[in-house]
């Protein structure tokens, strides 16, 4: 890198605040605004400075108890997700990393194809199916609806960490006799931990956060939060906007601090699996 | 590496059959559907390609059609220059590296229904932050509501900042590839900056632009929540895409042919980008055949 002056140095800054200012921003008014008063929530211009309140989180779970069931949902489905996603994937990274021949050859382009299917595609055969099983709005079909989605690309990241994973500590622990099953779980598993990690944000991030699925799929009892997040979206008048925007503040807050907790997974995960470069 | 026995093809199954499950059979009974007349659950009478012809001459799922394009061209080129100003931002002089580029990611962690409900409360008509703003600076307003160019302006926007993110990571690390001792060798033979980053950086990373580009726009063309939840479609029809298209005659007003015949039509557009997409993964890495 050259050396640059003042001037660039200063209009580098005023680029990144841009930036922050239009990726954050958004994020920062809505949190914000979820703590004042409602009657300030629309004022003309915005206030900046202005004395916090609670009533809207207060509000929003009194009013709304499914939310909190919502949350519940979004919780179970999204960790059954990714359990499911890193299980089979394992598995499959494992095959496509080690083993040779057509038909994994076929396999690993069948994957790369079925990810370019749009969802909403499979819907209606989908609903079709899930309602003869009597299945409609259960935990276990959003399950395994995400973690289909997004084994392709697991796998594909699976396949690429366990890649740099020297062949020779799994030939010796076959000289010492033990089985495909015995290596993948005490040499593979323990060494791929940071390819784990890098699918799972995907998938995890995908399922706390989907919307059409979620919205075809489930009326009550599996309800997820990004749904009614979008019920109190429509039913909200007025001075009720505070209340949408606590829930979306209890919705998001969580998952935003786990995108920044592993965000170095994200990278990994990009490089290696869907996009190389 | 070991020659396949059938050990390599069990490891596969659950992946397989799970594929197989939940897309390749729903994908082929879609098509299936697509050449017949009858709603959900009932007997079918095989019509040919009579729900494609019904399609094909609506001028609703034209303009869903012409609108997808558009957005989709605006969002993926919009994202791909956005996406490379900032890596090229980032990569070079910026105290607090790690700071900027954990704050341009926090549009990833958010859900589809939360960034409609953020711009919607910036730009509601009137009294939104950023319409007040544009109000005192410009006179103007973005009335999504009820002008359908403010709208899909709107939902493209909202588009772009959920997935900048992704596109700008891919080119970042693109762009940390690119070996000092090229740049260097440029700076010595006198060439400019701008000329460097044309001839030098924009080399080397253009394998990832281009994939990125690909694959933003299989995704892209998927675009659902953020239509059917700020405009659904209004006014009139007139914001209408494809996934909406295809839900409303699925699932409103219960025609699953036309819906299913829409989805096909998705299919085999998303195919045609995904071949070319494919084709250029394929000479990026030779050794995943």
């Amino acid at each position: 890198m050259p050396n640059i002056g003042f001037p660039e140095k200063a209009l580098r800054l005023l680029l990144a605040a841009i930036a922050i200012l239009w990726s954050c921003g958004p994020v920062y008014f809505i949190v914000a605004a979820s703590f004042k008063d409602p009657v300030n929530i629309f004022a003309v211009p915005p206030t900046l400075i202005f004395e916090g309140t609670l009533d809207n989180y207060r509000l929003l779970f009194r009013d709304w108890p499914q939310f909190v069931q919502g949350l519940i949902n979004s919780l179970i489905i999204t960790v059954g997700a990714t359990l499911l996603t890193i299980a089979v994937s394992t598995l499959a990274g494992y095959a496509l990393a080690r083993f040779r021949g057509r038909g994994l050859t076929a396999s690993s382009f069948f994957l790369l194809l079925v990810r370019m299917f749009p969802p909403i595609v499979l819907t209606l055969p989908l609903f079709g199916f899930v309602n003869q099983l009597r299945m409609n709005d259960t935990h276990i079909l959003l399950i395994v609806f995400y973690a289909a989605f997004f084994v392709s690309l697991s796998s594909w990241i699976m396949k690429s960490f366990i890649e740099g994973i020297p062949v020779e500590l799994e030939e010796s622990a076959a000289i010492d006799g033990a089985s495909t099953w015995r290596i993948l779980r005490s040499v593979i598993l323990p060494l791929s931990a940071n390819g784990i990690a890098a699918s799972s944000v995907f998938i995890f991030v995908y399922s706390w956060n989907e919307y059409l699925y979620a919205l075809i799929f489930t009326t009550r009892n599996a309800r997820t939060a990004p749904l009614v997040l979008s019920e109190i979206l429509g039913a909200v008048e007025g001075v009720q906007w505070g209340v949408l925007f606590a829930a979306v503040t209890v919705q998001l807050l969580p998952i935003l601090i786990f995108v920044i907790a592993v965000q170095r997974f994200i990278m990994a995960g990009l490089t290696a699996g869907s996009v190389k470069g | 590496m070991r020659k396949s026995s059938v050990a390599p093809y069990l490891l596969l199954l659950p992946v397989l059959s799970l594929l197989v499950i939940v897309i390749l059979i729903p994908a082929l009974a879609a098509f299936t559907q697509s050449l017949s007349d009858a709603p959900i659950g009932r007997p079918s009478t095989f019509v040919g390609f009579k729900n494609y012809a019904q399609v094909l001459s609506d001028p609703n799922f034209w303009r869903a059609a012409i609108n997808t394009f558009v957005i989709v061209n605006v969002v993926v080129f919009g994202e791909a220059i956005l996406g490379l100003g900032l890596a090229v931002l980032a990569a070079g002089w910026m105290p607090l590296r790690g700071v900027f580029i954990t704050a341009l990611l926090v549009p990833y962690a958010v859900s589809e229904v939360s960034a409609i409900i953020m711009w919607r409360y910036l730009f509601e008509p009137d009294v939104g932050a950023a319409n007040w703003v544009l109000e005192t600076l410009f006179g103007v307003q973005l009335l999504w509501p009820i002008n359908s160019i403010h709208g899909l302006t709107l939902v493209s926007i909202i588009s772009i900042w959920l997935t900048l993110p992704f596109t700008f990571l891919i080119l970042y690390s693109a762009i940390r590839t690119v070996p000092k001792d090229l740049i260097e060798a440029a700076l010595v033979d006198g060439a400019s900056r701008p000329q460097i980053f044309w001839s030098v950086t924009l080399n080397v990373i253009k394998p990832a632009l281009l994939i990125a580009i690909l694959f933003r726009y299989i995704f892209a063309m998927r675009l659902f929540a953020e239509v059917w939840l700020l405009t659904a479609g209004g006014p009139a029809g007139q914001t209408e895409v494809l996934s909406t298209y295809l839900y409303r005659f699925g699932f409103r007003y219960q025609n699953p042919g036309v819906a299913s015949a829409t989805g096909w039509i998705m299919l085999v557009m998303s195919l045609i980008v995904a071949a070319f997409y494919l084709r250029r993964l394929q000479k990026a890495s030779p050794t995943n055949a």
